[in-house]
């Protein structure tokens, strides 16, 4: 297609160079040479020999083709050209409309989604800080109860062996109790059969209780 | 030393030799440099619309600048939503004309169409046509007259003089200047550059160096040109639009 526009337009271009090798004249030299002539001989103005054409009335040959050429473009232009370029036009501005919208909603949306994802976030971020919180609160609970039980068997085990200590001591103040209570009356028939002076007295019963002493201990 | 400088009339300039056909329908250069801007424009909307890519690159890119900056830059600054219905319109003569202008700076074209009364008095024409009109259909045909030449505000003593004026400027003048602008403005450029290419040729011939300075001038005056092409299809079409918007509106 390009191709044919160029061989157009060559073609055209040819026809104008050709068919147009220089000026044109309106007057031809010899026309005016002879005109000059005979004014000379007649004795008339020369100045009527070159008469030049008023620029500013147009020439007809020029207005009917300039006339065709413009009223044909424009038919031409307004039933194939402009329609196409026209109709492409409106689909761009359409299209480029329906784009922003539709990236309009599409940012709504996602703005929409990140909203939520944030809400979600921070849902997510309290039920943490709340679990953390039982789970220390828990802990507490199980350290203060385990603290307490130990604080308990202590107390027990104190218990057991303060009554230990007292059942032993109680025992051997019995065994105590008993012995004494044998060895007063084995004094006693030791007293009875010596009549003894009261040194001798002294120093048995001296005797016995550093005896009954070491015994103890 | 003298410089043999001989400058064509004005008419061996603008005016061309018939190369075929004869009568109202005579070929020239002018009429083929109309043939390939009315072709040209088509081809560049025509292949834009082929393309028809989601994604615009190239030609089709360009396309729809021009469509933009007809609908966004032109129409709706001046005749608001409801000027769009002139959008074809206007695109195309933005684009004819500007491809007619651009034909000057076309290495061996080297020519404007609109350096010639013929596009730029017809054009006018249809404006003059479109315009009216639409005052017309708008306000109906007294109305219309009423709006243009009895505006609210206009001092009594003065209202007379003023009606003439403003039907005179509004009905005549504005199309006429509108065709003149683009015509003279094109024929003023094509002559600027005919004449330092004219210049540059001569002195390149005696001198050699003395080329240098109109050379460059005619260098520069190339790219002025481009932007002369560009700016006087702008204006045309703004105020093609400026008046049709002024026809519209209720109140002047």
């Amino acid at each position: 297609m390009r191709a044919k526009v160029f061989i157009a337009g060559g073609a055209l271009a040819g026809v104008v160079l050709v068919g147009d090798p220089g000026v044109a004249l309106a007057d031809k030299p010899t026309e005016v040479s002879k005109c000059v002539e005979n004014a000379v001989k007649t004795g008339q103005q020369a100045d009527t020999c070159v008469k030049a054409p008023n620029p500013i009335l147009p020439a007809a040959n020029e207005l009917v083709w300039g006339t065709l050429s413009f009223v044909i473009l424009f038919y031409l232009l307004v039933r194939f050209a402009f329609p196409p370029v026209k109709k492409m036009m409106e689909e761009r501005t359409n299209r480029i409309r329906r784009d922003l919208d539709e990236g309009e909603r599409v940012r709504s949306e996602a703005e929409a989604i990140l909203a939520d994802y944030q809400r979600q976030l921070a849902d997510a971020r309290g039920e943490a800080n709340r679990v953390i919180e039982e789970s220390r609160q828990t802990a507490e609970r199980l350290r203060a109860d385990l603290v307490q039980r130990a604080e308990a068997e202590v107390a027990e085990l104190r218990r057991r062996s303060e009554e230990d200590i007292r059942a032993a001591q109680q025992q051997a103040l019995a065994d105590l109790q008993a012995s004494v209570k044998g060895l007063v009356i084995e004094l006693a028939e030791k007293v009875v059969e010596r009549n003894l002076d009261r040194e001798t007295n002294m120093a048995l019963i001296e005797g016995y209780i550093s005896q009954v002493g070491s015994g103890r201990t | 030393m003298t410089l043999a400088l001989e400058f064509p009339p004005l008419s061996r300039l603008v005016e061309w030799k018939t190369l075929f056909f004869s009568g109202p329908l005579a070929v020239n250069k002018v009429v083929l440099i109309m043939w390939m801007a009315a072709v040209g424009t088509f081809v560049f909307f025509w292949m834009a619309g082929r393309r028809g890519s989601l994604v615009p690159t190239g030609v089709q890119n360009a396309a729809e600048s021009v469509m933009d900056f007809i609908h966004n830059g032109v129409i709706l600054q001046t005749m608001g939503t409801e000027g769009l219905f002139w959008a074809p319109f206007l695109t195309t003569v933005f684009c004819f004309i500007l491809l007619g202008n651009i034909f000057e700076i076309v290495p061996l074209v080297q020519m404007p169409a609109n350096a010639r009364m013929a596009i730029p008095f017809f054009l006018a024409l249809v404006v003059f046509v479109s315009y009216n009109t639409v005052g017309i259909r708008k306000h109906g045909p007294w109305g219309y007259l009423k709006s243009i030449m009895f505006p609210p505000g206009v001092p009594v003593a003065v209202r007379p003089l003023f009606a003439l004026i403003a039907f005179v400027s509004d009905i005549f003048v504005r199309p006429f200047a509108l065709a003149v602008r683009l015509f003279a403005n094109m024929l003023a450029g094509h002559l600027l550059l005919a004449t330092f290419a004219i210049l540059t040729g001569a002195l390149f011939r005696a001198t050699i160096v003395g080329a240098a300075v109109p050379g460059a001038l005619l260098v520069a005056l190339t790219g002025f040109e481009v932007l002369v092409s560009v700016l006087q299809a702008f204006i045309f079409t703004m105020l093609t639009a400026v008046f049709i918007g002024l026809a519209q509106q209720t109140e002047h």
